[in-house]
């Protein structure tokens, strides 16, 4: 999010309220980013506005900015080494214009580019596409199994040297090329990719599929799985649960990276530190918290019950279960009131938030790492840029410290910095 | 008169790659470089094509760059400044939300300075004309004074300047809004390759149109024909511009360009997608001339058959017609009003004043 991730960063008196659709500001995020040597930047997405309400959306900065492959294409061609990962959905795409684009993005970067896969679960993005309105949970993966398939192959139907072959006698060496006859239950796909073979080999393909299937999906597939975990137990459930999928899929468990989100709070003292986070907190509407609450919990509307009781039961919805359960257990731990839960939900929306000095976000960032929950993290800075200046300079440093963080880059590529490897082709 | 560039990895002619073809020319950098130069020579636009939306079966395109045009175009943005930007985009392989929202992205990071080169399915006018209205309503989700980042309120933009489309048609349906800010340039300028088949959707949607005709005859009576079409739909003369494709074969004497054109065309011989000329600086300069007071069209897309035609048109070519007057100083700082078309008042504002 442009402003910061917190959900009023935009009303920051240091914030840029404008920086939504501010090409300078993103591509100073993504430069200071790369200064600190990040694997990546990463940029969520939902095709709608995310709010039903128009007044509850005009309080939000987030109801508007750039899409998000348009926004990594600018950011390739003014940042040379960081990863570029966007959030694409498999049920509101086709294969062959999201492979394409994908592959467009990882030329432009020079093999920087990952794809977050999603199969979208809101119905405000459903309204957008509809003639059928939402589809159910296995239907969406079941075509994102399939759309999956599909632009893996088609990333491999170019072969490096198929354009301009030495011989000089066609444009394009046929002999690199490996058409695609698709035909499947959602899709046909036939033809070759209109691009040139990734530098990295293919795309990095991201998750944060926490269902069952989702995670199945993520085994088989991902390079890289974002989490959202408030402890370090279920973080460790959840790393260990992904982990012990691979081996059937003929994989290792190093060859995915599990990244829990993380929304920390930096000051040069605890109490400053709480001080920020104090005066982020109180930016937040109480009717925008409990209206993002509800959407979160896939409910209509939770002003009817009283805001400073608890969370009443809830049914399982055919939405996103995994984050509904996350908002469930962390009330009831927590003891919260619905309006309690609703402003410290609304901050992160479910991530893990600490607040501290660097040294106290290192400790807690090193037990998570140590401790087999994490293999890296997705920093989700409050406030930009000075919140994740303050990480770059104060946190960054202190990881490297203690031997938890790279000097610098290991290569050009990402897959070179995430450690993954290039994927043997998909008609071998 | 108005400029346009078409952009070609190694020119228009599909044997223009033959004559020393280096892969850096498929580059980004390569790219880059050529439409820095139309930028530097005064072009209004660069065009970026698209195989008409048809996917290479078991061969490569040489007059096609290896990249989405959208995508190409988004990184494009950040390193030129004042040039503006088509893109190429088939509504059959895009869904309207997607395309409406990727265009008015690309117009958020060029600064209004983005336009659609709708490529529409044939044989489904209906279709078409529910599509590109559809990307237009949802276009105008904002009015253009909806944002106030009040932080004070916590308001970010005024809710009754949020228009929620709700469109239910035949072929599609979409809620909206758009979750992208309003267009610099109140919509992305909208530009359609007049076919046969597309008079209506042009005449009523289309900012600019552009004609692909080989004669100069042709050319006239297509001009024509297509102005009848604008007054049926109620739209003026000066509500569009119209551009005829233009091949130039240019070398510094008329009978190396002939040299040229010739070899080319022995080597594949293409039908080209345009009014041809061949000759020197001047002669190419002077044709044009004639074409533009015989057609009375608004201006030209070049798309030179090779690289050296490129260079030659935007060093040599550009410059006898600005001699000759023919060229205008850039009048605004988004597309659509250096293309000398008016901001479009959103349709809010409009009812507005009338009532």
């Amino acid at each position: 999010m442009a402003g910061g991730h917190h959900i009023s960063a935009w009303r920051h008196l240091d914030a840029y309220a404008r920086a939504g659709v501010n090409i300078a500001h993103f591509i100073e995020l993504a430069r200071i980013a790369e200064r600190g040597k990040f694997d990546m930047v990463f940029v969520e997405d939902a095709a709608a506005i995310r709010e039903r309400n128009p007044d509850m959306a005009s309080q939000a900065a987030r109801s508007t900015g750039f899409e998000p492959l348009s926004l990594l294409a600018a950011l390739a061609v003014n940042t040379s080494r960081v990863g570029l990962v966007a959030t694409a959905s498999t049920t509101y795409n086709e294969p062959y214009g999201l492979a394409r684009t994908f592959a467009s993005l990882d030329q432009l970067s020079g093999g920087r580019a990952g794809w977050n896969l999603v199969t979208s679960a809101s119905e405000l993005e459903a309204a957008n596409f509809a003639n059928s309105g939402l589809r159910p949970h296995s239907e969406r993966y079941e075509r994102a199994e399939e759309f999956a398939n599909a632009a893996l192959a088609l990333w491999d139907s170019v072969d490096e040297g198929a354009h301009l072959p030495p011989s000089g006698t066609s444009f394009s060496d046929r002999s690199k090329l490996h058409p695609l006859a698709h035909c499947g239950k959602h899709f046909t796909v036939e033809g070759v990719l209109e691009s040139q073979r990734s530098p990295q080999g293919r795309p990095v393909m991201v998750q944060a599929g926490a269902s069952d299937v989702g995670k199945e999906l993520a085994a088989r597939t991902a390079d890289v799985v974002f989490a959202a975990s408030q402890t370090l137990d279920e973080a460790k459930v959840y790393y260990d649960d992904v982990k012990s999928r691979l081996a059937k899929y003929g994989r290792k468990p190093d060859d995915i990276k599990i990244m829990p989100g993380i929304s920390p709070i930096i000051g040069s003292t605890e109490a400053e530190a709480k001080a920020k986070y104090r005066e982020l907190q109180e930016l937040i509407p109480d009717a925008v918290g409990i209206a993002l609450l509800a959407s979160y919990l896939s409910i209509q509307d939770l002003s009817s019950y009283p805001l400073d009781g608890p969370l009443p039961d809830m049914p399982q919805t055919n939405l996103m279960q995994s984050r509904q359960q996350l908002i469930i257990d962390l009330g009831r731990r927590e003891k919260l009131s619905i309006r309690e839960l609703a402003r410290h939900f609304a901050g992160a929306r479910g991530h893990w938030q600490i607040v501290g000095t660097p040294a106290q976000i290192a400790d807690a960032m090193e037990e998570r790492f140590t401790n087999g929950a994490a293999d890296g993290f997705n920093v989700m800075a409050p406030l930009f840029p000075s919140g994740l200046e303050d990480f770059v300079t104060h946190v960054v440093p202190e990881l490297r410290h203690r031997g938890l963080f790279r000097e610098d880059y290991e290569g050009r590529t990402l897959r070179d910095n995430l450690g993954v490897g290039t994927p043997t082709k998909s008609w071998e | 008169m108005l400029l346009g560039f078409s952009l070609s990895p190694f020119g228009h002619h599909p044997a223009a790659w033959r004559e020393g073809a280096s892969l850096e020319e498929l580059s980004f950098e390569g790219l880059l470089s050529r439409l820095r130069r139309a930028e530097d020579a005064g072009f209004d636009f660069a065009l970026l094509g698209d195989l008409l939306g048809m996917r290479p079966q078991d061969a490569l395109s040489s007059t096609a760059t290896p990249f989405e045009p959208t995508t190409l175009v988004a990184a494009l943005a950040t390193r030129l400044h004042r040039i503006g930007l088509l893109a190429a985009a088939a509504t059959f392989q895009h869904e309207p939300y997607n395309l409406a929202r990727r265009f008015a992205s690309l117009d958020q990071i060029s600064q209004g300075r983005g336009g659609w080169l709708a490529i529409p399915s044939v044989g489904e006018p209906a279709r078409e004309r529910e599509y590109i209205e559809l990307v237009s309503g949802l276009w105008d989700s904002f009015e253009d004074d909806a944002f106030i980042y009040d932080k004070a309120n916590a308001r970010f933009f005024e809710p009754g300047k949020m228009h929620v489309l709700d469109h239910r048609g035949e072929y599609f349906s979409v809620r909206g809004p758009l979750n992208v800010n309003r267009s610099p340039q109140g919509r992305p300028v909208i530009a359609l390759l007049l076919t046969k088949e597309n008079y209506d959707l042009a005449a009523e949607f289309g900012d600019v149109i552009l004609l692909s005709e080989t004669s100069e005859e042709r050319t006239v009576e297509v001009v024509r024909e297509f102005e009848t079409s604008l007054k049926t739909v109620g739209r003026r003369r000066d509500d569009v511009r119209l551009l005829s494709n233009v091949v130039p074969f240019v070398a510094a004497t008329r009978d190396m360009a002939q040299v040229q054109h010739d070899s080319l065309q022995s080597m594949d011989r293409a039908e080209l997608p345009g009014l041809v000329s061949i000759g020197n600086p001047t002669e190419v300069a002077h044709t044009i001339e004639r074409w533009r007071v015989a057609t009375e069209i608004d201006g030209f897309t070049i798309l030179p058959p090779t690289l050296s035609a490129a260079e030659a048109f935007k060093a040599d070519v550009v410059s006898e017609l600005r001699r000759r007057g023919l060229l205008k100083p850039r009048s605004g700082e988004t597309l659509r009003l250096n293309l000398g078309l008016k901001h479009p008042p959103h349709p809010a504002a409009k009812e507005q004043r009338i009532s």
